[in-house]
């Protein structure tokens, strides 16, 4: 009979503290949870008070690495709560840096946190010494990125010339032709990093749940939109509470969600799921390449919808900047506050999943009460019920490997856990 | 070309990169000093950053340069305020490390991560000031205070220092 206890405290290569703990006594699994020990951040707390311009600026500070989501789901907020119409110029602005964004977050996840575990190595630094030009590769594509964020929010990091109802500061002509450019030679990077993945031994491993993320009909969808779920359901974004269902467990300091099943999956495979025809040539050929095509519900291949995700943006960014170019810039005069307040709802759908930020603001533009649901808050039922369902069919293999399988399983949802405790500490059992 | 005894390539082209993080006491002292250089007129190939808290980003940041002066608060057994002028060479940052966080990736990941890529400028110069506190503050400590014109001073001597000349 097959006694198992895995303890991982304070699992690596992932953002935040989390322990993985399971314990198989005779073959029967009777502990089996993602312990999320990171402290609350009290966000939501913060914003009451201040006045609504902050909301943006404060709230980019939730996260280092999405900190342009953030910070775009709390001005779509802020926008629907005081009814504040944004032009076509700021909305081709806001996706073209959340498209830096995303091939910044991703590149860092499958290059850096998730590569090391194909390679059989403990992080990039060995990687970097057998597989130096995957390593260099890695680097360029995130100052490509990086550079795609400072050129449009004014700052690579905590977007900084993002505003209420537009930007501060707008790159210029040349600026975005010569980021063009940079991107239309990422295309080798890209290309090289299909291939990459393609050739990485997958984990089998399949387990049916539901996919939630925004959609649009015309576009991909990252910003606005409705929200969609594989197993037909969809809500305008003001109704996001149906689908999220936030409760606590004893656990962990973060809360969960469930909706028709119970858990669900937010990120990029939710979004692949769920709008797939919605991607550029060259991404679907990048999945075909990968052989992926909706519905997979193989968690571990998160990773590669994230690049699938990479090839999209590289071939959008450049179509948008096209254009941005075509239509000229020009300083649009700023958002002033008209005296009226309201409750408004944002969301985008970030790189670890669909982010949602209400806020109430009153009549002198002041923050009220605010709530924020994350996307890694909103996996973890679904990371949990994923190790449930992957620990019996692996019982039989040597401890370190069902150990190693289990941290991958969680690193697979790239989770960006400070982002999602904001709970008071609960008593652990 | 120059023999083993001294360089006629010689390039004074350097990058000074102030790094820590300004709200937790001594840990600022780095940016601190970096603001405080950018005051000053410094010759020509000289540029100052500001690294902050960054992590591997500090690779492409130095790739390029053959010359980068890092200045830093850190543990260089000392008492607070004193300081330590050390070039890799010396061989006190570089190690091994299999359980990289990338989240906590800072300096000497990057350092290591740019030896391993083939990156690493000719010269690195790390200035080590040792801190009294590391608390969440946004002042230095008296004693890294009076520590900053001297560190600056070095600094400064050692960027406007003239080359060696190639004789012979």
């Amino acid at each position: 009979m097959t006694t198992v206890n895995v303890n991982v405290h304070h699992l690596t290569r992932v953002e935040g503290h989390g322990n993985i703990v399971v314990d198989v006594k005779n073959g029967e699994l009777v502990q089996c949870e993602l312990q999320i020990v990171e402290a609350p951040r009290f966000f939501e707390a913060m914003l009451r008070g201040r006045p609504y311009y902050e909301a943006s600026h404060i709230t980019s500070r939730i996260c280092g690495i999405c900190s342009t989501g953030h910070a775009t789901a709390s001005l779509r907020a802020t926008e629907n709560a005081l009814s504040v119409e944004v032009s076509e110029q700021t909305e081709l602005l806001r996706k073209l840096v959340f498209h830096g964004e995303i091939i910044d977050s991703h590149v860092l996840h499958v290059y850096m946190l998730v590569a090391p575990d194909f390679f059989g190595v403990g992080s990039v630094l060995p990687l970097a010494a057998t597989h130096p030009e995957v390593v260099k590769r890695a680097l360029r594509i995130k100052k490509l990125s990086g550079d795609l964020c400072a050129m449009v929010s004014g700052r690579h990091t905590h977007p900084i010339a993002m505003a209420v109802g537009g930007f501060t500061h707008l790159p210029s002509i040349k600026e975005l032709l010569a980021m063009r450019e940079r991107l239309v030679a990422a295309r080798d990077d890209m290309d090289e990093t299909i291939a990459l993945l393609q050739a990485l031994p997958w984990p089998q491993f399949e387990r049916e749940t539901e996919y939630v993320s925004l959609q649009k009909e015309d576009e991909y969808a990252f910003i606005d939109g409705r929200i969609a779920t594989t197993d037909g359901f969809t809500y305008a974004i003001p109704d996001y509470r149906q689908v999220t269902n936030e409760f606590l467990v004893p656990h962990s300091t973060a809360k969960h969600t469930k909706h028709n099943r119970d858990s669900y999956m937010v990120g990029a495979l939710a979004r692949f799921n769920n709008n797939f025809e919605q991607l550029h040539p060259r991404a679907k050929a990048a999945a075909e390449k990968l052989g992926m095509e909706p519905l997979v519900t193989n968690s571990f291949l998160n990773s590669a919808a994230q690049a699938i995700e990479m090839v999209h943006c590289v071939e959008d960014s450049i179509l948008l900047i096209d254009e941005l170019v075509d239509r000229g810039l020009r300083e649009e005069p700023p958002y002033r506050f008209q005296g009226k307040g309201g409750e408004g709802t944002g969301s985008c759908d970030v790189p670890r999943g669909i982010l949602f930020h209400n806020y109430v603001i009153d009549e002198e533009g002041l923050i009220q009460g605010a709530n924020c649901v994350i996307p890694t808050g909103q996996n973890y039922a679904n990371m949990e019920a994923d190790m449930r369902a992957l620990v019996p069919q692996i019982l039989d293999r040597p401890h370190k490997e069902i150990t190693h399988m289990m941290e991958m399983l969680i690193r697979a949802y790239d989770p960006c856990i400070s982002c999602s405790t904001h709970f008071l500490n609960v008593e652990f059992v | 070309m120059g023999n083993a005894l001294w360089s006629n390539t010689l390039s004074s082209d350097t990058l000074v990169i102030g790094l820590g993080n300004p709200l937790r006491g001594d840990d600022g002292v780095g940016m601190r000093i970096a603001d405080l250089l950018a005051g000053y007129r410094l010759p020509a190939g000289v540029e100052v950053a500001q690294g902050g808290t960054r992590g591997l980003e500090l690779v492409n940041w130095m790739e390029g340069w053959p010359r980068v002066i890092i200045i830093d608060a850190a543990e260089v057994g000392k008492a607070p305020g004193g300081f330590t002028r050390f070039t890799l060479d010396e061989g006190q940052l570089l190690g091994n490390d299999q359980h990289l966080s990338i989240h906590a990736a800072g300096l000497r990941e990057a350092l290591l991560l740019a030896e391993v890529l083939g990156v690493l400028p000719d010269e690195v110069i790390v200035y080590g000031i040792q801190p009294a506190h590391l608390d969440w503050t946004d002042t230095l400590s008296p004693e890294v205070e009076a520590a900053v014109p001297q560190v600056l001073k070095s600094v400064l001597d050692e960027l406007m220092a003239p080359g060696p000349v190639a004789c012979g």
